[in-house]
Parts: C-alpha cells; sequence; structure tokens
C-alpha cells in the first residue's frame, strides 16, 4: 500500500512538473516570426520562419524580398521597368511584328523551364496561350468591376485568339540571351509557372546560404525550407465548398521541405448569370475546366508544382494519375465535382488527422 | 502489537490525505492550464504588415478597419461565435469577402488591395495550421 502510494506520489510531480513547465521552456529555442509583404506577382505573400531574434528574422526577410523583387520585376506581364528587359518586352509589337530581346538568363531558364512543362503535359500548360487568357482577363475585370453586366468572351473571339498559341513560335536562343516570338499576333502569359518557379528559386537561394526552418507563400504557392522548428509544418488544404463553415479544411498535411500548390475553381472566379467562371482556362474547349473542384499538388519543387496542378486540373483523371505516378516525387489529391476525394499512391503518407480543440 | 498497529493505520490515514491533497492539487493546476490554454485566442489586425489591433475572439463585435493617405478604404471586420470575417469591403476584388470565416489559431484572411490581414493569434499555443492552401 505504501509503495503504492508513493508511486502515485511520484506520478503526480511528475505531471505536475511537466504540466508547469511545458509552457516557459523556449527561451533557449528559435522564436516563430511571420511577416506579410503584398508587391510581388499581383498576390500576398507570408513568410514564416524560426530565429533568434526579430532582427535575424528581419534580415532574412529583407533578403527574400530583394530575391522576390527580382523575379517579379523580370516576369510580370502587366508592369513596364525602365531599362530592364522582362516578358512585356518580348510581348512587345513594333511594326506588326515582335522584336528579338535580348534578356536576363533568369528569363532563358524559366521559358526553357515551360517548354519542358508543355512536353511533359501534353501541351495542357502552355505559356504560349497569352492571346487567349487576355481575352478572359478583360471580360473577369469588367465583370468583377460591373457585375449586372459581367459576359462571357465570344467564342469566335476565342477561336481566333487560339490560332496564336504554338509554342514552338517561343523562340528561345540560350546562347545569346535572346527570346523571339515568330507569331506577331502571339503572346506570353506566364500565370500558371513563373510564380512557383520563382518560389523555387528564392527557396533554393536560401538553402544554398544554410537558412532553415523557413515557409515561403506567395499567393497560395508553398514551399517549405526544413522544419517548422523541430516539428514538420502543417498545412491545411482548403475545402472547395467555401460556403462549408464546419469544414473549412478537407484535409491537413504535414510537411518538411516540400511544395504544396492547390489549383481550384473557387479561387478566382466572375459571375455570369449566376454561373461561376473561373481563371484556369482548357486550351482544348477555351473555357474555364470542369472536371474537378480542385486538385492539390504535394512535390518537393514548387515550380513543378505550380505547373502541375494547373495541368492536372485540366487533364482527365486517368491520364493525370498516370502523370503523377510516373513522375518521381510528386503526388496529388483531386476533389471531384460531388466532393469524392482521389489521391495518388503517396499522397496519403503525408495527411494526419486534425483533432478539434 | 495492537499500539503499533493503530500507529501503522494513523500513517497510512495521513499518507492518504496527503496523496489526496496533491492529487487534488494537480487537477486543480491542470483545470486552469487546460482553461487558459483555449481561452485567449486574439483577432490580429495587421496593416502593411504592423499590428494595429487586437480583438479577443471570443468577443462579439463589428470593427470598421480604415486604410489608405485619407481612410478612405474600408473593411469591416466582424467577430461572431468565436469566429472573424470580413463582411464588407470597398476593395476592387473583394477576396476577403468571399475568404470563409477563420478560428483556428494560424489562419488568416487577407485583402491585397488594402495591405490588411486578419490574423488568429494566440500566446500560449502553437499554430493549429501554418498554412492553408
Amino acid at each position: 500500500m505504501k509503495r503504492f502510494l508513493s508511486l502515485l506520489l511520484g506520478v503526480v510531480i511528475i505531471t505536475i512538473q511537466m504540466i508547469g513547465f511545458s509552457g516557459c521552456d523556449n527561451e533557449t529555442q528559435p522564436e516563430k516570426f511571420k511577416a506579410y509583404y503584398f508587391d510581388y506577382f499581383d498576390t500576398a505573400t507570408t513568410i514564416i520562419g524560426y530565429a533568434e531574434s526579430k532582427e535575424e528574422f528581419d534580415k532574412i526577410c529583407e533578403d527574400i524580398k530583394t530575391q522576390l523583387n527580382k523575379y517579379h520585376r523580370l516576369f510580370t506581364i502587366y508592369n513596364r521597368y525602365e531599362g530592364l528587359n522582362n516578358l512585356v518586352t518580348i510581348n512587345d509589337v513594333d511594326d506588326g511584328k515582335h522584336n528579338v530581346v535580348t534578356v536576363d538568363k533568369e528569363i532563358i531558364d524559366m521559358l526553357t523551364f515551360a517548354k519542358e512543362m508543355y512536353h511533359k503535359t501534353n501541351g495542357t500548360v502552355n505559356v504560349a496561350m497569352g492571346s487567349v487568357l487576355k481575352i478572359w482577363h478583360v471580360y473577369r475585370n469588367a465583370g468583377l468591376d460591373d457585375p449586372f453586366n459581367a459576359e462571357l468572351p465570344p467564342m469566335d473571339k476565342l477561336k481566333d485568339a487560339s490560332k496564336h498559341t504554338n509554342i514552338n513560335d517561343l523562340i528561345i536562343d540560350a546562347e545569346n540571351n535572346t527570346v523571339f516570338l515568330a507569331d506577331p499576333e502571339m503572346s506570353l502569359d506566364v500565370g500558371a509557372i513563373a510564380k512557383g518557379y520563382a518560389v523555387e528559386k528564392v527557396a533554393d537561394y536560401l538553402e544554398s546560404k544554410g537558412i532553415t526552418n523557413f515557409l515561403l507563400n506567395v499567393g497560395g504557392n508553398v514551399r517549405t525550407i526544413g522544419m517548422a522548428d523541430t516539428e514538420k509544418w502543417k498545412v491545411g488544404i482548403e475545402n472547395p465548398d467555401t460556403n462549408n463553415e464546419e469544414q473549412p479544411y478537407i484535409e491537413y498535411l504535414k510537411v518538411a521541405g516540400e511544395s504544396v500548390v492547390t489549383s481550384g475553381s473557387y479561387q478566382r472566379f466572375y459571375v455570369v448569370n449566376g454561373e461561376n467562371y473561373h481563371h484556369i482556362i482548357d486550351p482544348e474547349t477555351l473555357m474555364p475546366g470542369t472536371k474537378y473542384r480542385s486538385v492539390s499538388v504535394l512535390t518537393d519543387d514548387s515550380g513543378i508544382g505550380d505547373a502541375m496542378s494547373t495541368a492536372l486540373f485540366l487533364m482527365d483523371y486517368e491520364d493525370g494519375k498516370q502523370l503523377v505516378e510516373s513522375t518521381d516525387n510528386v503526388e496529388a489529391m483531386w476533389v471531384l465535382p460531388d466532393g469524392k476525394q482521389q489521391y495518388s499512391s503517396g499522397f496519403e503518407a503525408y495527411t494526419f488527422e486534425y483533432v478539434q480543440k | 502489537m495492537k499500539n503499533n498497529n493503530s500507529q501503522k493505520n494513523q500513517k497510512l490515514r495521513n499518507d492518504i490525505i496527503l496523496a489526496v491533497v496533491i492529487v487534488f492539487i494537480a487537477a486543480a493546476g491542470l483545470l486552469l492550464f487546460v482553461l487558459t490554454k483555449q481561452e485567449g485566442s486574439t483577432v490580429a489586425v495587421k496593416i502593411d504588415g504592423v499590428v494595429t489591433d487586437t480583438y479577443p475572439l471570443s468577443e462579439n463585435r463589428e470593427v470598421s478597419i480604415k486604410t489608405g493617405e485619407n481612410d478612405e478604404n474600408i473593411n469591416i471586420l466582424t467577430i461572431k461565435d468565436g469566429k472573424a470575417s470580413i463582411s464588407e469591403a470597398d476593395c476592387p476584388d473583394k477576396i476577403c469577402v468571399e475568404t470563409r470565416a477563420v478560428s483556428f489559431v494560424g489562419e488568416t484572411i487577407v485583402c491585397l488591395p488594402h495591405k490588411i490581414v486578419i490574423e488568429i493569434t494566440n500566446e500560449k499555443t502553437d499554430d493549429q495550421i501554418d498554412v492553408a492552401v
């Protein structure tokens, strides 16, 4: 009896100590910091990181901002910068034709990657679709500005534009660092690639400097660098049914070093006659893809993740699944129109049960 | 022998009382810890990265967040039933209004045109999720 009591006492004291100390033992551990920026890739950037001090975190953030700013200026299709040749310069038309434009090596590399992804996805991800996407962009913005008069782009207009989307007319000369669009009516839109590609480049840069325990989120392109201090990062996959208040997330993932990207019909859309029309345009139908509510891609490369999430969103399930299974380090989850979820073979190894507090 | 026995019993009783007291204190401590841990989630309003206001998530309220040089931009933050949302805004894209109400520690609502981030924070717990995609 006595032995039992002293055992009980011991357990109780240890429990008290564990409770008492668990909340305040982080004096020597790195602290978690967050920063938000609004100036890159027309979206919000979140940086989360563990550092010894606010000063150290801020210093790394300044470094990240410099990098993001560099890629933003090079890859934007909307903004011109004095003395800088970027995608706007490549898309420019003088006297009825495009110019041969000398560009930074970073643009050559990104467009070369874009061509690779075109072939890998059987043409589903096509950066030469600018002529078609431009029309959708104009109609979507007009519809958001004036919802009562929102309209769909006329199909004959889209079809005419689609005649000028041949990827082979994008001529990259890697030796001389020049880019030339051979079809005067074509233009580049790197919206499905450049953001993820840039995030990957910035993450590579941080890794090369030995920085770890950071997370970059540029408008939903998430790339983790190492762990969240001593644990893995917790990523919630949003419920595409945004009205479902009970279940905001349909899956929870734990990652350390990977990238997660979701393409969803709920993300950026406008409404015409009560129907939602989102921004992921199928090169075959020239209309927003309707096969899924969302597709999430988990991979070790955010550039591939960005391109693959768009491609899978537009591909038939069987073709998409085959593409995922035949590509190393890529896993995916598809949410079908009825809400049913499909997974690639390795996806569920990353999921965890979320226990409501 | 008899005397010895009753002494033993007395000792045992004291031990039991001591054990009960300690268990009681531990339980009370645990209860207090759990209670303070679950309470105290805060809605932090950040404008261009700087925290301008914080409100308890447990109290219903409506706040008008004004931004821009002459306070010309308006977002209405609504805290209701333990959830925070942007119920109205005069930004061009209205993405913040479309975003669902948040309540998990670490969740955010972003208004890009007005450079506003609404974040659920809690000093006593880890983020429930780090990021949503």
